[in-house]
């Protein structure tokens, strides 16, 4: 009988222990997380926007760990890796053995070394259950919000407390909202949505200072031209980090991430890694996947792990939906063709026969081919013409045996 | 294991497995849903209703032959092995990748990662459309029993 352990609670410590216990009926799997509960941070805008309790937020059934016999310590974090006597402490002194072990312990909000914010208690992130909590909290008190970032993130954290009547302030960077997934005109329709809601953007202008009152409290944000913001609270949403500290501390090889092979194995034997905290993806889809293949390498399958593709992403904000695949930031070279019309707008970008990028604003129903075409680097060449009406009719194969559809180019 | 086999060399585009859907799903309440009360469902239905959509599309190639695009439920898939809710599940007995349509936050990475295009969105951007192999009819999927020329049928996987 084997014993594995997994530290981590989300996309991929969740999805490896229900992939274990797929392969291994017997043996023991037991599951650690910080989290008091399971909870998807998908979704945590729902729970701040008090759209969904927090079980509304669970994506397992409430019964997953008992249905699945899985030890789940909850609560609880990990305080040490011992590689060599292969044990796994947390808590107050407290210690699990593995056989196997699997590191998912995701990644944590970044503040950027601006004065005041690294110390301010009224600085939150916005990943995790208890960063949710914390704000509505801190929101109970005042409902002057400034939130660093616009990426998805920051945006989720927008449209959850502007349902609730907050007052907004956005500070961006980059000259546009949500600059990683959209373009000029994309981003204008996001922001014109989420000023419709009572959001105010500053784009291409970041905070560098603040003012605090006598608790460290930051009471205004200096922004770098020069005007104060007054503010109850700040979120941060400027980018997140590997949490690699465990894995360092362990002597398992880190440096900016946890360094993993193609089987997901870290430099310590026996010793897996998955989700974020391996850097090499930042997006739910990809850590699953993750969480899937290293527990079937656990269980002995032998899954050799691809490299994910991690420039695709969708979003719903206030019904505006998006599906944004690959670089569209990249058209050197490229043909740039682009189809607009009151209700819908559509970007593709074609390099040597081959989409590179892909945008859709509107109804992005039908659209997921776009990703398999542009990770898959298929030849599109023959169909610039109606490349925004590419269908899986255009590459359509049945696998006569099973029923299945396969590609055919 | 259940799965609609297509046969596209037999099917000669009439959509009748298309409006056989709409009418299916335009009233979800459990019935038998025998042919003749499809028949009845589909002259009831408004086809202006932009919440009157179709779990399958089919398709023309340009020349004169269809393709017919139907959920494969398939053994590994791409839409539930990305659900960030735990709305979109695979069922392990019965094949199905069931939809709950409560748990769903909208978030459209299924849309995104199903390789054949198969989820659409709901007009209102709330929920996604997608084939439940018609679980509130008695006699099975309305599709597969309006298709005249026996294109798509159910068989065990």
């Amino acid at each position: 009988m084997e014993r594995f352990v997994i530290i981590g609670a989300g996309a991929a410590g969740i999805t490896a222990a229900k992939t274990l216990r797929a392969f291994r009926p017997q043996d023991v799997i037991t599951v650690l997380s910080t989290d008091e509960q399971v909870h998807s941070r998908c979704m945590l805008h729902k729970f701040l926007g008090h759209e969904r309790t927090a079980e509304g937020i669970n994506f397992v059934p409430a019964d997953f760990f008992e249905k699945n016999d899985i030890y789940h310590i909850s609560g609880q974090t990990v305080t040490g890796i011992d590689t060599a006597a292969k044990t796994v402490s947390y808590g107050e002194g407290y210690s699990v053995p593995y056989d196997k072990l699997l590191i998912a312990a995701g990644s944590a909000f970044f503040i950027p070394p601006i004065p005041h914010f690294r110390e301010a208690p009224n600085v939150f992130g916005f990943r995790d259950l208890s960063d949710a909590l914390k704000i509505d909290a801190a929101f109970a008190g005042g409902k002057r919000v400034f939130i660093v970032g616009s990426g998805l993130v920051g945006l989720d954290a927008a449209s959850a407390l502007c349902r609730r009547g907050a007052q907004v302030t956005i500070a961006e960077m980059a000259p546009r909202v949500m600059p990683l997934q959209t373009d000029g005109y994309a981003a204008s329709v996001y922001q014109k949505v989420f000023e419709d809601h009572g959001c105010r953007f500053l784009l291409g202008i970041g905070a560098s200072d603040a003012v605090v009152d006598g608790e460290g409290n930051i009471t205004e944000v200096i922004l770098s031209t020069g005007e104060h913001v007054p503010c109850d609270f700040i979120i941060m949403a400027a980018g997140v980090r590997p949490r690699i500290q465990l894995a360092q501390a362990a002597g398992i090889r880190a440096e900016r991430a946890i360094e993993v092979d193609d089987h997901l194995r870290t430099s310590a034997p026996d010793v897996y890694a998955a989700g974020d905290c391996t850097g090499l993806s930042g997006v739910w889809p990809d850590a699953m996947a993750q969480g899937k293949a290293a527990a079937e390498n656990m269980a002995g399958v032998g899954t050799v792990y691809e490299k994910p593709y991690p420039f695709k992403n969708t979003s719903n904000f206030f019904g505006v939906t998006m599906l944004s695949v690959g670089r569209l930031d990249q058209t050197e070279g490229a043909d740039v063709i682009v189809h607009r019309t009151p209700k819908e707008y559509k970007k593709a970008i074609v390099k040597d026969g081959k989409l590179t990028g892909y945008l859709s604003l509107g109804d992005i129903s039908n659209s997921g081919l776009y990703l398999h075409l542009i990770k898959n680097g298929v030849d599109v060449s023959g169909k610039l013409d109606r490349i925004f009406r590419l269908t899986f009719a255009d590459f359509y194969g049945i696998n006569e045996k099973n029923g299945e559809y396969v590609y055919t180019v | 294991m259940k799965r609609i086999f297509i046969d596209p060399a037999k099917c000669d585009g009439c959509k009748n497995c298309t409006i056989a859907c709409m009418a299916s799903h335009a009233d979800m309440t459990p019935r038998r849903g025998s042919l003749d009360e499809l028949r009845q469902a589909v002259y009831a239905l408004d086809l202006t209703d932009p919440a009157v959509q179709s779990r399958n599309r089919i398709l023309s190639d340009g020349q004169g032959g269809y393709k017919p695009i139907f959920c494969r439920h398939c053994d590994v898939p791409d839409c539930a092995g990305t659900c960030m809710s735990g709305a979109l599940e695979k069922n392990l007995e019965t094949g199905l990748v069931e939809y709950n349509e409560d748990k769903c936050a909208a978030c459209y990475m299924c849309v995104m990662n199903c390789r054949y295009g198969v989820p659409a969105i709901s007009p209102d951007r709330k929920r996604i459309i997608k084939c439940d192999f018609c679980a509130h009819l008695e006699e099975g999927p309305a599709c597969v029993r309006a298709c005249p020329k026996k294109a798509i049928e159910v068989r065990e996987v």
